[in-house]
């Protein structure tokens, strides 16, 4: 079953939407969903057209679709556990939130926290992503637990804070301070990062472009290489500076400033 | 003229020596009377469990260091998130929660009295403000002197009169209750990266000792003719073997008052271990109340801790600093300039580790061992061994040996061999919990001639109705029924007014802050003193006219005042 959202024009497009009921499951009984505009609450035909084609007799089988303007579409996907949602344009923040199982794509770009806290499933985003991606709330101990975020294009600052599972593969570069605060996890920036995996305890990060402001408090313990990537990489334990046991790796000559 | 009438109340009153009667209590216009007329509002209790309204003798629930632990921990206003309901506004949080949530789930469970533990005199304008937003409960605010250099420069000169002339001054400057002394001379040390071992050891460029300054501030105390006595956090905090200070602190106490201690050791679980590491740590319990038993100028209060996640917030930077090292976590550390400073960390009590497991039981020996409830008061320093609506279930453990052994199945095996608790047979009765959850506190605190802690006639009307029957409940078999039963209050009634029902509120609070004004003789007034002036100007980085706290901080202020000494 496809269930194809068309944003309506709204009065007021600045208007964030909290639409955490827009995951597949949810749409097994219908299309009668409730969200909120600002802070009213709307049925969801008040604020999309929809088109429903074929039928499911599963979650797993429900494919949602946006379409339109959904850039200020909030929390879609939040608790999604199977299915897939396709977003064609633009997404709003904390798309997919606690997400264990399923697919999302997103074909344009995704705002900030894009799977923050995620357990499982998978999301795809074709274009960049902003602050916070794949990361945990703030002050929690843990962000993303497992699956995998793919972002084809660049992060925001603090991408993977907290990674304490999972995979987060970014394509091109990210801003500041990627994959601080890791517990667990792997993190692959293709691109550049500036100041990555401060205070990071466990896991592994792998840097293929230039990494700026590398932190001083990395360990450099040798070379590697890396053959699926086709490089060879210096390999960093740290951070020595609060007892980490993390594995940074930085493609040989790509540190614009070499730790003392 | 607003009248109640509570009919068929099943009352305990220690104060008054009235021990699960079935009587009619009459209000008018905020206090206990008499007799009310046949137009008064009737609530009809139905043999229900009827208190005073609770009181809680140690607690830090506003100012600057609780806020700092909700800034450190934003993941914490997740839990706890409650909707705007009629008069309730929203509330979030569980272990630092907004200060409407903390007034909601205190009075729910029927405390309408509350001593914050600890008050910075500098930051005392933060906490009134607090106060203000937390409305279902009287507010006393315990001053911090432990760092204070005026204090500490008197009590190096031995002056007694000098001593409590600048507690007179900088309560009344802070709109403060009582004195608190926080690791004496230890915070003030940790301002110079050092920290103190015992109380015989030289506070660092002070030469003071923590011991004589104990023993000068009761004496001030005493002279000033406060309220409350002394409250003290002991040196040593936290730290295995520490009992020893504990016990030397408590054999230099003098009995001063024969109204009530003279000296409040506070959250003495936390003082009461043995062993020298965190390796072999056990239980000093015996030790500390045998002390007690024999010296009927102290109470204290247990500090139990209760498993689960929670926020350690103390003027004590230096024990702060040790456990941050311990946990490896964020940690936050203030000084504030000549008088204390603070620490805060967040920290999750495990059954799975032995060192916390022996914390707990050591508190419900204290609670156990000590043979007069009056001497031993109820409390988990909130939020430092648990956050206060744990209260019911340490009232279950304490009432219940049936309880304690099922937790005690529970817990890591070492508990056992290194504390006694699981030989202790002792079950408190509903009396001893009156005591020690009210009662004990009113008079600890002496705000029993304020109205407070008991029902007698021209008493506030603060009164906590429990949905237990005590004649039908066998605390010790049915201790879930207790739990229960003090988690949420039929009725609270706060000076009058039924305030919650059934754990909600129906009306918008109007509490009161009471603070002392102690008088001192003409010639010892500091706000005269040129040499006081002097230093006042030169060391802080505030005026001394702007350091008082203005009447507008407190709209609802009540002043006790106290008679000058000669």
């Amino acid at each position: 079953m496809r269930v194809i959202l068309e944003s309506k024009v709204r009065a007021k497009p600045n208007l964030p939407i909290e639409a955490e009921a827009i995951i597949p499951r949810n749409f097994l009984k219908g299309t009668d969903l409730l969200v909120y505009e600002g802070n009213k609450e709307r049925t969801l035909s008040e604020l999309f057209w929809i088109f429903v084609e074929g039928t499911a007799v599963a979650p797993e089988n429900i494919e949602v679709v946006l379409k339109g303007d959904t850039s200020r579409i909030k929390r879609v996907g939040e608790y999604m556990d199977t299915g897939s949602i396709i977003i064609e344009g633009d997404i709003g923040m904390h798309c997919g939130n606690f997400m264990s199982g399923g697919t999302i794509e997103i074909r344009g770009n995704a705002d900030s926290w894009l799977g923050r806290e995620m357990r499982g499933g998978t999301i795809l985003c074709r274009g960049n992503a902003s602050h916070y991606c794949a990361t945990g709330y703030r002050g929690e101990k843990k962000g993303m637990q497992g699956g995998k975020v793919e972002v084809s294009g660049n992060t925001g600052d603090f991408c993977a804070e907290y990674l304490a599972g999972g995979t987060v593969h970014i394509h091109g570069s990210t801003g500041d301070f990627p994959g601080v605060e890791m517990r667990g996890g792997e993190l692959i920036i293709e691109g550049d990062a500036t100041r990555p995996c401060g205070n990071m305890k466990n896991g592994s990060c792998v840097i293929l472009g230039t990494v700026h402001d590398m932190l001083p408090t990395f360990e450099k313990t040798g070379q590697q290489v890396l053959p699926e990537w086709k490089i060879t990489a210096d390999v960093y334990k740290g951070d020595v500076a609060n007892r980490g046991k993390g594995t940074l790796m930085v493609a040989c000559r790509s540190l614009s400033r070499q730790t003392p | 003229m607003t009248e109640i009438r509570v009919k068929n109340a099943c009352v305990i009153d220690p104060i008054r020596g009235i021990n699960g009667e079935i009587m009619d209590i009459a209000i008018r216009d905020g206090r206990i009377v008499e007799s009310v007329s046949d137009r008064a509002e009737v609530i009809d209790a139905g043999r229900c469990l009827t208190l005073p309204g609770g009181i809680d003798s140690h607690t830090h629930v506003s100012g600057t260091k609780v806020n700092f632990g909700r800034y450190m921990s934003p993941e914490d206003m997740r839990a706890g998130r409650t909707k705007r309901k009629g008069k309730m506004h929203v509330t979030s949080g569980y272990y630092v929660p907004t200060t409407f949530g903390n007034s909601y789930r205190y009075s729910a469970m029927g405390y309408t009295t509350l001593l914050e533990g600890a008050m910075a005199p500098l930051e005392a304008r933060h906490t009134h403000e607090e106060f203000t937003a937390t409305p279902h409960q009287d507010m006393l605010a315990n001053t911090l002197f432990d760092g204070n250099w005026a204090v500490m420069d008197a009590v190096r000169e031995k002056d007694v009169r000098k001593t409590a002339a600048v507690v007179a001054w900088t309560l009344k400057a802070a709109r403060g209750y009582g004195i608190k002394l926080t690791n004496p001379g230890g915070t003030e040390a940790w301002g110079w990266g050092e920290d103190l071992t015992g109380i015989q050891e030289m506070v660092p460029h002070f030469a003071v000792t923590p011991a004589e300054i104990i023993t000068t501030m009761m004496r001030a105390n005493e002279l000033l003719g406060l309220p409350h006595s002394v409250h003290l956090h002991c040196n040593n905090l936290g730290k295995p073997g520490n009992y020893q200070t504990t016990l030397d602190t408590f054999d230099i106490v003098p009995d001063l008052n024969p109204d009530r201690q003279t000296l409040y050791a506070t959250h003495v679980q936390f003082h009461a271990y043995g062993g020298g590491t965190w390796k072999n740590i056990c239980s000093r319990a015996e030790d500390i109340t045998r002390s007690i038993n024999s010296k009927s100028q102290i109470v204290i209060d247990m500090g139990q801790i209760m498993f689960g996640r929670t926020m350690t917030m103390t003027a004590d930077g230096p024990m702060e600093f040790n456990l941050h090292c311990l946990h490896n976590n964020k940690w936050s550390n203030h000084d504030v300039e000549l008088e204390t400073g603070s620490g805060i960390i967040p920290v999750t009590y495990s059954k799975k580790s032995a060192v916390n497991c022996i914390m707990w039981a050591i508190g419900l020996e204290l609670a156990l061992l000590t043979k007069n409830p009056w001497q031993c008061l109820l409390e988990t320093d909130n939020p430092n061994g648990a956050p206060f609506v744990k209260y019911p279930e340490i009232i279950g453990l304490l009432m219940s040996k049936r309880y304690r052994d099922e937790e005690c199945a529970t817990l890591h095996a070492e508990t056992e061999k290194r504390t006694s608790l699981c030989a202790l047979e002792r079950e408190l009765d509903w009396h001893d919990i009156a005591v020690m959850t009210r009662a004990g506190q009113a008079k600890a605190l002496g705000i029993v001639s304020q109205g407070k802690g008991h029902l007698g006639i021209g008493a506030e009307a603060d009164i906590a109705i429990y949905p237990i029957r005590t004649d039908s409940v066998d605390p010790a078999r049915e201790y879930r029924k207790v739990v229960e039963g003090f988690q949420k209050t039929r009725y609270t009634i706060k000076r009058g007014r039924v305030v919650s029902r059934d754990g909600e509120i129906i009306v918008d609070g109007a509490n009161a802050t009471f603070w002392v004004d102690a008088k001192v003789p003409e010639d010892l007034m500091m706000e005269n003193d040129p040499e006081f002036i002097k230093r006042f100007e030169q060391f802080y980085t505030v005026r001394m006219s702007n350091y008082p706290v203005q009447d507008v901080y407190l709209p609802r202020g009540r002043r006790i005042e106290t008679e000058a000494f000669t």
